[in-house]
This record gives structure tokens, sequence and C-alpha cells, in this order.
């Protein structure tokens, strides 16, 4: 039995130890928009929040996180308003979508450590998380444009590298 | 509707165009009851569409709209990234003038009542917009008579704003109108081509900012997937895969150290008569980390098929002896057979051989497919880009009509055209018949990198005779490489002037709008590359190769005429005879190419000096074919560090000309996506095959594009009222040799294979003299 | 914590030469009845508990899934495996019957209370140095935790090795007993972190390196030892990290489990902070702090600080903008998002690789370890994980790992990589 939070919730889980997390939260919990990719730690769809920080579920032995608090893209805001989700919205910055719960959970995690985020901060923090429909450039303006609504002022928010 | 003939029966398709119109006007008989059962609304919590009350009108098969005025139109198109359901809704919403939040949209099921199911080929749009533009005035016509019906006046003058039909100085809402019933309205197919559609300046909604409805689900976690699929009582499954693409067979399974593995079932060997999946073995597992684990204990031998011993080397050099050989091969029917004459006539001839490594597909979610029999059916669940392709393998792999097997489009993590091709619903649907309980198949990622249907490797020779003024005589393109449409569709496959039937996704890009007299194109299938493995379609298929042969070539001629490639370009780009576009799709021709390469060039500033090694590379296409072109020239400057080879993109600037623009936000997210892609298998990503299987399984060594590998870009449409064509694939073309081409003008070195490598590039540059 | 005692060959030999005599015999001390708990003083219980803790007696003495204190946890020797045993005060398996001078002896001496000497597994030769009130609190304590029935596991020690008394061969060579001795020369505080680090928390057990017989090399304290497939790393001015271990460090990592510089507690060095120093009061961890600064000579190397912190800030600058070598793109791809820090200072929660003593260590074991198995939410910064890339093969593991030190130290290579992984890879976790 593993126990831990999950969104606030307590959920006691009867896996083996060394479960993948991503399993149980899609399977087992049933929260879904936590995405399989890769499965090795290479592509960040799995992301989740493990104590706050961004961590890949997929790798995540569930007798890891015995006693922590876990967040999922479910769990980030209880209406989805984020301002990481609001930029997200604003910019339209998925296409598929899939690898997007992943980044969104990067980046908000992200911008507490990085409040200004620069590019350079941007591209050594994000570049786990793979978009396979290739939406850096959005990305980059809407992690810009949420530090600027969170108080952070982001160098510039126009999407482009210099 | 119909489906697609079986395979290696010729439908007569002459081109994939024809074949498109022919199958997806008769969709248009009006009068339908079209409820829409069991389809996907991804803007709803957990994609099921909220069901309408009370009275509804469905002038057509494609929308209705309810008593509150909400306008659900029906998408048969695969959401995959594209927001295609919001392209198209907004081609019929502006034809019907409602307002954008009343717009809903659902993702239907199979039933044959759609008419051909494909999303691909940058089609949707272009394919679409006539027939959501007729339908939309289809219903605002009908509204419009029906208003001025309740409101006893007469229709003449009506008109119709926001979802309010406006009539002898009253008016009534469309809401209105459909609670108080009675609108009754059909039109014949004949009826509805004469409806008249809107003039581009009277549009609200085409080519308008705009929300795309698909994207709110995508950002908290809503969005359903294939993936997500789930039924009560399913298992599930992960394969064994067996040591080649084709042919293999399962010799033993031993699965005595997996029982000790707490929710493992059993294995099952597939007996698949449709031959999709040989070889295969499913572990099947009261959930998925049971299946992994099991699967890991499972010991299964197999005889190998053909292509066990393969090399990624094997399939390059078979390439390159077939293309030596001078006869084999189809000829394009609009090109030159014969070039011999003015190759015979030139004072100077160029030749040079390009290739193009093997690209995995690598959507972001790996394939899956969930199955079970229901009240007789066969429900497939999973994400696929052409259903109308796959429901007759399924029906003969499982030994039922098409009418019992029904599959239902989730959204798709990514499709790239990897699920044009079917193939894995097969073993998903076979193991829920064995079984006889719900069966969802998710294969690791792995599994998915094994079981892709890859760009094929290809090899391209092409060859130019000049004369001694700076003229161009003729030009030959051979291209050789796997062909998608023998392994997936051979129906499909038109038949060229020496009566040998080709591939046009494996060639087209090489029949291109330049003026260069004698032009004989040349496509040849590697045989052995569809022999050891089922090459895929993979965003913008065989232009992906052509061009970046075809391109980097012309810049190479420029080089040996002394001239300026873009000035070289914009001479061969006549826009005469042949070039200079036939019908409304075509309009301008090669006009309108010249016309994005100058803008492209002006914006990237050609011809300004550049700080050293840096240079500036440009090339341009018309994305897939001919008959359906996208104006488009991309710039690259790059950067090249003379000591490490490494290559540095700092800028890619792109024009595209694609008529009309539907969505431009989406237009904007397509291109990023595809130029993105182009720069991806440009320097990044690309595999190769050793014994018969991809190298490269996973993100550890298989290398795409990342965010801190992106440049900067800028991206300019044409203004255009032209037809709208497509965009999903066409800027995936020119990147890759505009960046060879910008590396030649940095460091005056030249690269002729993709991926392009530092260790190539100091190779390169320790040969020049 | 010596979960594994390394145990020669030569044992046998150095007790055929050694000659019992008086010295190897020693008297049992009579049982008694188990005494009330109420008949020791709340304050001495508390006192107690509070040494139990730095001594990390439960994490010892209690099996996986078990009650506290009962036993059974395995020790896994060369020669086969020990088996804590159960020290609540259960009459017939624990230690009920046992007097405060029969507890005293064991702890002081090494002798249990029927006269049979114990495996140098109990740190004995630390314990010693406790002072006689210290040993009367953890009586204490012990004798007032809930009794519970744990008959022992039994050893699989082989014969002749199992023969208690040959340990007193082993004693005779290497142990020292005796209380603890200031040093007049240094503060009260060093003093008292001084006691605590040689007495009751053993930390040499650990970090000082072992002779072929398994008892540690007294010329060599505290210079770093392989310890449970770990690497304890030296806890003196040989220690390789870019920046010092100061005060400040040190009470930061012993007190949270994490420090700015160096990393998190992980491996056996988790409990240790996480169940054991934690229940010592600030000043303790304060003065183990001023006694393990002075070791290090953080004060001497004040100087290293600066340049290693802008070395890694210039190492982070390698992972942004286009990634061309595989290596860099792997680290990138896998690493960077969490341990990234940029032009600011190091953020604790995202170890700085730079600084982080597994990849300066002249060995890569605690690097391959904590790449391949994770730091779990209980170990390491509590409630944060680090997830195991064990999904990765050898060959991507040795690479990062060989990245790493190239990158981000001016440290030799280290040879042989990728086997090393496939080693730890199958010593499991
Ligand atoms: S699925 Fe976890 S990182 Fe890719
Ligand atoms: S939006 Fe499709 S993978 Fe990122």
């Amino acid at each position: 039995m593993t126990q831990f939070t999950i969104n606030g919730r307590a959920v006691s889980i009867d896996a083996d130890e060394d479960t993948p997390l991503l399993w149980v939260i899609r399977d087992d919990i049933g929260l879904t928009g936590t995405k399989f990719g890769c499965g090795v730690g290479m592509c960040g769809a799995c992301t989740v929040h493990v104590g706050g920080r961004a961590t890949r579920s997929c790798i995540t032995p569930i007798s890891a996180v015995e006693g922590a608090e876990v967040t999922t893209i479910e769990g980030l805001d209880p209406a989805g308003q984020h301002p990481v989700q609001k930029a997200w919205l604003d910019l339209q910055t998925p296409q598929c979508g899939y690898c997007q719960s992943g980044q969104i959970m990067q980046a908000a995690a992200m911008l507490k450590d990085f409040p200004a985020p620069t590019d350079q901060d941007i591209d050594a923090t994000m570049s786990g998380n793979l978009c396979r429909c290739m939406t850096y450039v959005r990305i980059r303006a809407a992690i810009k444009q949420a530090a600027e609504a969170m108080g952070g002022n982001a160098p510039s928010a126009t999407g482009a590298k210099s | 509707m119909s489906r697609l003939p079986p395979k290696g029966e010729s439908g007569g398709f002459l081109s994939r165009r024809n074949f498109l119109i022919a199958s997806t006007g008769a969709g248009l008989a009006f009068g339908f009851s079209a409820l829409v059962e069991a389809a996907m609304d991804p803007a709803a919590p957990g994609g099921v569409p909220i069901a309408s009350t009370g009275p509804r009108f469905e002038p057509t098969l494609w929308f209705a709209i309810d008593g509150e005025g909400i306008v659900t139109v029906n998408i048969i198109r695969a959401e995959m990234g594209q927001h295609v359901g919001t392209a198209l809704a907004r081609i019929l919403a502006d034809e019907l003038d409602v307002a954008w939040d009343k717009v809903r949209i659902v993702h239907v099921d199979s039933d044959p009542k759609w008419g051909l199911m494909v999303t691909g080929g940058s089609w949707s749009v272009w394919q679409t917009f006539p027939i959501f533009s007729q339908a939309g005035a289809a219903g605002r016509i009908a509204l419009v008579e029906a208003g001025a019906k309740l409101l006893n006046v007469s229709p003449v003058g009506g008109t119709a704003r926001g979802g309010v039909v406006h009539v002898g100085g009253r008016s009534i809402s469309y809401g209105d109108i459909v609670k108080r019933g009675g609108v009754a309205r059909t039109f014949t197919p004949e009826e509805l081509a004469k409806l008249p559609i809107k003039p581009a300046a009277e549009r609200k909604l085409i080519g308008k900012p705009g929300k795309a409805l698909d994207i709110a689900a995508k950002i908290n976690g809503a969005a359903i997937y294939g993936i997500d699929a789930k039924v009560p009582g399913m298992v599930f499954a992960r394969p064994k895969l067996p040591p080649t693409r084709h042919g293999a067979k399962v010799l033993s399974v031993n699965d005595s150290e997996a029982k000790k593995i707490k929710g493992y079932l059993r294995c099952l060997t597939i007996e698949d008569p449709s031959d999709t999946v040989p070889g295969w073995v499913l572990v099947i597992a009261e959930s998925y980390p049971a299946a992994l684990r099991a699967s890991e204990l499972v010991k299964v031998k197999w005889a190998a098929g053909p292509g066990a011993k393969v090399s990624e080397k094997d399939l390059q050099d078979h390439a390159a002896s077939l293309i030596a050989k001078p006869d084999g091969g189809a000829l394009l029917e609009n090109k030159t057979a014969d070039t011999a004459p003015a190759f015979k006539a030139a004072k100077s001839v160029l030749e040079q051989t390009y290739t193009a490594a093997t690209v995995l597909h690598f959507q972001l979610e790996p394939l899956n497919a969930l199955a079970f029999e229901k009240d007789g059916m066969m429900e497939i669940h999973t994400g696929n880009q052409w259903q109308s392709l796959i429901l007759p393998t399924l029906a003969k792999a499982l030994g039922r009509p098409e009418t019992q097997i029904v599959m239902r489009t989730y959204m798709l993590g990514g499709g790239f055209g990897r699920r044009l091709n079917g193939d894995y619903a097969v073993p998903a649907a076979l193991a829920a018949k064995a079984l006889g309980k719900p069966v969802k198949l998710v294969l690791t990622r792995e599994d998915d990198v094994r079981f892709d249907s890859v760009r094929s490797p290809s090899v391209q020779t092409v060859r130019m005779a000049f004369d001694g003024a700076g003229n161009i005589l003729a030009q030959e393109h051979h291209a050789a490489a796997g062909w998608p449409t023998l392994a997936n569709a051979p129906a499909l496959m038109p038949k060229g002037k020496n009566g040998v039937a080709y591939d046009p996704f494996a060639i087209s890009g090489a029949d291109h709008w330049y003026e260069v007299g004698a032009h004989k194109v040349r496509a040849i299938n590697n045989d052995l590359a569809n022999e050891t493995f089922r090459p895929g379609w993979l965003r913008s298929v065989g232009p992906g190769w052509t061009n970046w042969a075809g391109e980097s070539f012309i810049d190479e001629a420029a080089h040996h005429l002394k001239t300026d490639p873009v000035a070289l370009r914009l001479k061969l780009l006549t826009g005469a005879g042949a070039n200079a576009g036939s019908d409304a799709s075509t309009k301008g021709g090669a006009k309108r190419q010249a016309e994005v390469v100058r803008r492209a060039a002006e914006a990237a500033g050609w011809g300004r000096p550049l700080p050293k090694d840096t240079g500036l590379g440009l090339a341009t296409s018309f994305g897939q074919e001919r008959d359906m072109p996208t104006w488009v020239a991309c710039v690259a400057r790059v950067h090249v560090d003379r000591a490490s080879g490494v290559v540095t993109v700092q800028k890619l600037t792109l024009v595209t000309d694609a008529g009309t623009i539907v969505d431009p936000d989406g237009a904007r997210a397509q291109t990023e996506g595809a130029a993105l892609w182009g720069l991806s298998m440009a320097l990044h990503e690309g595999t190769e095959f050793v014994n018969g299987q991809v190298k490269d399984l996973n993100l550890d060594t298989y290398t795409p594009l990342r965010i801190s590998d992106t440049p900067e870009l800028d991206i300019q449409f044409v203004d255009s009222v032209e037809v709208p064509v497509g965009l999903g694939e066409p800027a995936t073309t020119v990147v890759a040799p505009a960046i060879a081409n910008a590396i030649f003008r940095a460091v005056g070195v030249r690269l002729r294979h993709i991926p392009i490598t530092s260790a190539a590039v100091l190779k390169a540059l320790a040969e020049q003299t | 914590m010596l979960k594994r005692l390394l145990v020669g060959t030569l044992a046998i030999l150095v007790v055929g030469l050694v000659g019992f005599g008086a010295f190897a015999w020693r008297p049992a001390i009579g049982e008694i009845a188990p005494p009330a708990p109420s008949s020791f003083a709340p304050d001495l219980v508390a006192r107690g508990e509070v040494l139990a803790g730095a001594g990390y007696c439960s994490t010892c003495h209690t099996s996986k899934g078990g009650q506290p204190f009962a036993g059974g946890y395995p020790m896994k020797t060369s020669f086969g495996t020990i088996y804590s045993t159960n020290i609540t005060p259960d009459p017939k398996t624990g230690i009920g019957t046992w007097s405060e001078a029969a507890f005293r002896r064991a702890m002081h001496e090494g002798v249990a209370r029927d006269g049979g000497h114990l495996f140098p597994a109990f740190p004995y030769d630390h314990f010693t140095k406790l002072s006689d009130a210290d040993v009367s609190a953890l009586y204490a304590y012990m004798m007032t935790r809930p009794a519970l029935v744990a008959p022992a596991k039994h050893n699989s020690i082989p014969f002749p090795l199992n023969i208690r008394a040959l340990q007193a061969g082993w004693k005779l060579l290497f142990f020292k007993p005796g209380r603890f001795e200031p040093d007049a020369t240094k503060s009260a505080e060093w003093n008292r972190g001084a006691y605590l680090a040689e007495g009751v928390s053993h930390c040499g057990a650990c970090h000082t390196p072992r002779n072929v017989l398994g008892a540690e090399k007294r010329d060599k304290a505290f210079a770093g030892a392989a310890i449970d497939n770990w690497i304890a790393p030296p806890l003196t001015a040989a220690n390789p990290s870019p920046a010092p271990w100061d005060q400040a460090e040190l009470v930061a990592y012993l007190r949270t489990g994490l420090s700015r510089y160096h990393g998190v507690a992980a491996g056996p060095m988790a409990p240790v902070v996480h169940d054991g120093l934690v229940k010592l009061p600030d000043a303790d961890i304060q003065a183990l702090a001023v006694y393990f600064a002075d070791r290090d000579g953080a004060a001497g190397r004040s100087s290293t600080l600066a340049p290693a912190l802008q070395r890694a800030a210039a190492a982070d600058r390698l992972n942004v903008g286009p990634q061309n070598d595989p290596s860099a793109r792997l680290y990138t791809a896998a690493c960077a998002s969490c341990h990234y820090n940029g032009a600011g200072q190091p953020n604790p929660l995202r170890p700085d690789l730079a600084l982080n003593s597994a990849v300066n260590l002249d060995d890569p074991t605690n690097l391959i370890r904590v790449v391949l198995y994770g730091v779990s939410a209980r170990d390491g910064a509590p409630g944060v994980v680090m997830p195991s890339f064990n999904r990765f093969s050898d060959a991507d593991v040795a690479k990062l790992a060989a990245y790493l030190r190239a990158t981000r130290t001016d440290k030799p290579a280290w040879p042989n990589l990728e086997k090393k992984v496939a080693a730890i890879r199958a010593q499991g976790k």
C-alpha cells in the first residue's frame, strides 16, 4: 500500500512498488490528462508535480512518492485558470495537445524558480519537454506572457529569440 | 459511400485529386437524418458531445441547429493538431452567417454515410471548402425562407446576419425558427452546386482572427485521445514484436516466467488472415504495467521473414543500383520521355546525387487501439487518419463485413501520416475477437518505433544539360525510395508514361514548375525497402526528399552557371506553357511561385553583406503536388562553426501563398510546425536500419528538434482570395535545401545527405581545396 | 551506519595467533526482572530518545516493514548475512532481562549479557566513547519501549567465523575502549560535535576506510570509504567538492537533507538525516557542523567558492541554444530541466551538478546510483523526488556521467564507466 495525495486528495494504492506513478495516475486513479510519450524520461509528456516540483511520472516508481503531494494537470488550478494555462489559451499554443499537459506543468513549476525567465532559462528548463508538433515558438512566448501576468516581468514577450 | 477498391485492383484513379473529388461529392444528398451518435466533441468534457434539447434543424449531413441557435458541425477529419474542425466549421459558419461562439464541432464515427474518411495530404480545407460553403448557404437560404414564413412576410429581400433573419422589416433568430419547427427544405446536388457563395469581401469569419474550438480541452487535461479510451472489463495488451515487419512466423512462446507476474493473464499468438501483423504475440494482463512486466519475461522464438539482415547501406546501395539502370521505374506522364538528344547537344552537364536518411514519425502518442464487440458490431476506439483504408483490412482480418465494424475516432496525439496506416487496429480487434472481451492495446515507445511506417531512405540523381550561353536545355530527376502507397494502398497508384504504376506520393515535387526544356522524371521503387519494412507517408512524403534534391540542385546549377540562385529561379519560373496553371486551384501557376521567392528573398535581406561564415540560402516549392499547389519559399540564415562543424540556423523566413487563408492563426501554427519539422529532418533527426530494424528506438538516441534548437521564425502569407489549398506540409519541403544552400554560401561546402551532421560538415571542410 | 561489515579471511589466522585465555572469556551478567517503565525519569527517557536518534538505533534494529527496534534487519557481508537483534525490553527475545550494567558493557565493550562477544557490525568501537550518563539515558529509553516478541534470525555466518569468542581476537587488535576525551584546545561546541560524531553518531563507521579485517583505519579517520554499494565521501580536507563544507552548509545538510552547494542526502545518508539526526536539537547539529567544518578545513578553503560558482554558471550555459553533441543533448533533455540554475545562485532544490559531491568524487558510484535509482520523497529533500532513469541503457548512463565529469569538473575522466554502470545495475537498488 502506498499512500500519497493527488490534487489534494489522499489516496492509497495497492500496486507493486516499482509500478510507474504514470500508470497509477492514469489507470488506477483515472486522471488521463497526464500522458505517456516515451516512458524513459526524455519527452516530458508525463510531467506532474511532486512536492511542487516538475517530475517525470513515467520513471518515478510509486514507492518514491510515499507521503508526497502529487499534482496533475487536472489539479494545477481548480478552474483551469492558472496564468500559464491562460497564456497557453490566449496564444493558442497547443496543436495536437498531447505534450501540453506536460509542457504546462513543467512551465508552471519552472516559473516558481525563474519568475522572469530569460530565453536561456527557457531553453534549459523546457528542453526536456518534446513537442512533436513543434509548438516551441508559442511555448516560449506563452511562458513569457505568463511570467508577466504573474508579475515576473520576463525580458520580452515577442516569442522570437534574440 | 464507396470504399477503396481491394488491394491490387486498379481503381483507375489517374490522379489523387480526381479520386478525392469523385469520392466526396456523393455525401451531399440532403434530407439525411444525421443523429450524431458516438461522435467525439473535443471541446466537451470526456469528449462526449452535449446533447441538444428540443427540435433540431438538419438541412444537410454536415450540421444541425438547435432551438438555442447552437450550430453543431460534423467533422469527418481527424483532429491531430491542425485545428481542422475549427478551420472547416469557419467555412460553414461564415456562409450560414452565425456568430462563432454558437458553433460546436463533433468528430463523427466511421458510418458509411460520411463518405471517404481520410485526413492527410493537407487536403482537408481545400477539399471541404466548396462543400461546406454550399452547406452553409443552403442552411441560410432555408432559414430565411422559414423565418419569413413564420413572420408572415415575403422572403424576397430577406437576409441573415449573425444567426438572425431580417426580412420585411422584422427579424427572428435561427434558434427561434428551429424552436417553432417547420423548417423543411431540401436541395438536390445540382441545386446545391448552383448556390451563390459569398464574395470574399463579405466574409466575417474566414480569414479573420478567431479562437480554435479544440484548444480549451488541451490545456486542462480534458481532451480525450485514443490512449485514454476505456470501457468496463477491458484487459491490456502489449505486443512482442517479431524480428521482421513482414513474413515472420511464431515458432514457440514460453511464458513460464511471466506467470509469476501478478495480473498476467496469457499470451495470444495472433492469427491474422489479412497478414497485417504477421508474427505478433500479445501479452495480455489486467493492467498495463503488468503487461509490460510480463512481456519482458515472455520468450518468443520466431522464424524471421525477409529483410532480417538488411542495413541502411544495403537499402541505399540498392537504390543507387536501380537508378544506374536506365530503364527501371515509371516515367511521369506529363514529362519528357527522352532527354538524350538534349544531353547530347549540351556544352556542359551537371550531375549530382542526394540522399536522405530513414526518418521516424515519432508522433508523441504511441500507437494504441481499444477494440470490443457490442451489439453485433466490432467497435474500434482509436485515433486514425484514414478509416476508409483500414476498414476493408479489418473486415478481412475479422472475417466479418465492414458494416459490422465501426471506428470511433479520438483525438490524435500527433498524426504526421503515421495513422493513415491503421495497421495497429488489427491486432487489437483480433485479440478482442479471440478473447471475447475488450482489449486495449498500447505500444510502448520502442514498440511504436519498431512498428513505425518510417519515411523510406532515398537516393536521387539529378542531371542538367546546358548550352554554352547560360541556358538550360534539359533536366532529369531519378528518385528511388520505398513506396508507401504501394505498401498501403496500391489501388491509388496511377500509371506512368511507360505504363508502369508508381507512387505519386513518392515522386511529387520532382515535377516542378521551372522551365527547363526537356524534363524527364523517373520514379523508382526501392523494392528492397518495401520488402524490409512498410514505408509510410510522413509529413509531406515525397516532397520531403524530392525538393531536397531538386532545390539543392538548382543552387548547384546556379553556381555552375555563375549566377545568383534567386535570379536563376526567377528566370526559370516563367509561368508559361505547362507552368501557367490551368484551373482555379493552380491559377497563376509559376508566377505565384516567383512572387513568394521574391518576397522571401527581400524579407530576409538577400544580397546584403553578412558576417563571416554566415550565409543565406533559399529554396522554394509548390508544396505537395501540381494540381493543389501551395507556393512557398524559405530563406535560411545559418552560421557554420569551422572548428566544430556545427551549423546554427539563426533564422528561417517563410513566405507562403496558400490562396484564401481560412483560419489565419491555425495556418501560422501549421507553418511553424511544418518548417520546424523540416529543420528537424535537416539537422537533427534520422535513423538507420540495422538487421532489418531501425536502430534508434527512443529519445535517448533519436534526437528530434527541441525548444533550444528552435530559431527565430518570420512567417508571412500572401493576401489572396484564390482557392484555399493546404498548409500542413508545404513548409516542411523547403527548409533542408535552404539550409544546405546557405551552408554553401557561408563556407563553400556542399552537403548532399540529410540529416546534415557536424561530422559531415567537418569532413567537407577538410576536403575543400 | 554500518550495514555491511567487511570480514577478511585473515580473521581466522588472527584468531589462531592470539590465544584467547582470560581475554576472550567474559562472564554472563545475571538476568533481572524487566524494570517497570515508570521507574525511569521522563526527562532521562527523553534524553535517551535524542541519543537513540543520533545513533540511528532504529535504522539498523528495524527490519523493512517491521516494528521499531525489533531487529531482523539483514546486513550482508562477504561471508553471509548478519541480522540485527531485538532490542526492545521483551524478556525472551529482546533485552528485557538486561541490567543497566549489562547494557553498559555491551555499549562500552561489545559484550552481550551472556558474555558472548558481539560482531563489530554493532559499532561499540564508537559507543565506547559515550559517557555513563548518556548510556543510562539510552538504557532508560530502550527499556521504556513496547516489548515486542521477535526471535533472533539465524545469522548465516559460516563456521568458524560464527564463533563469537573469535571476535575477542579482533578486539585485541583493533578495539580501544575508553570514554571520549575532550580536546582542550578546541571550543566546547567543537568538543560537543566531536563527542557526537565519534561516539553515538559513529560517523566514522561509514566515512572511515577499513582494513582487510574490517576495522577502521585510525590514521585515516573520515577519509571516505565505500559502504553499502555507495561511497561515503571524505569528511576531511580531502573532500573533493569544489565548495567547502562550511558550517552553514553542514547545518543545512544535516538539518534538512539538502545543501545549496553539495546536493542532497541520498542512499544510506538519507535515514541518517531524516530518521536519526532529526531528533537532535539545533544546538547539537550546530556542534556537529562546527566539528566537521574544522575537519574539512573549510575556513582555509573559502576562496574556492566564488570560482566554483562561476564555473557552475558557465557550465549551465553549455545547455542553452542549439545542442549538437549527443551527450549534451542527452543531458539537456534528461537533466537540465531540474538541475539548471543559470546565472543566479544555485537553488538547493536544483542541485547544481558542477558543485555536487557525486560528480566530483574519485569514484562515480554515487552519481550512477542516483541516476539509476533516483531519490524518493522520503530521502534527499523531503517531499521531492528524483525519478529513476533506469530505462536508460548502460551506454546512456555512462555517457551522461562522462559528460558531467568533463564539463562540470576539472578532474580526470572516470575509467570504464559503462562496465561500472552495468555492475551497479546488477547490484540492484
Ligand atoms: S513519458 Fe515520461 S518523459 Fe516521456
Ligand atoms: S502539441 Fe502535439 S506534441 Fe506538442
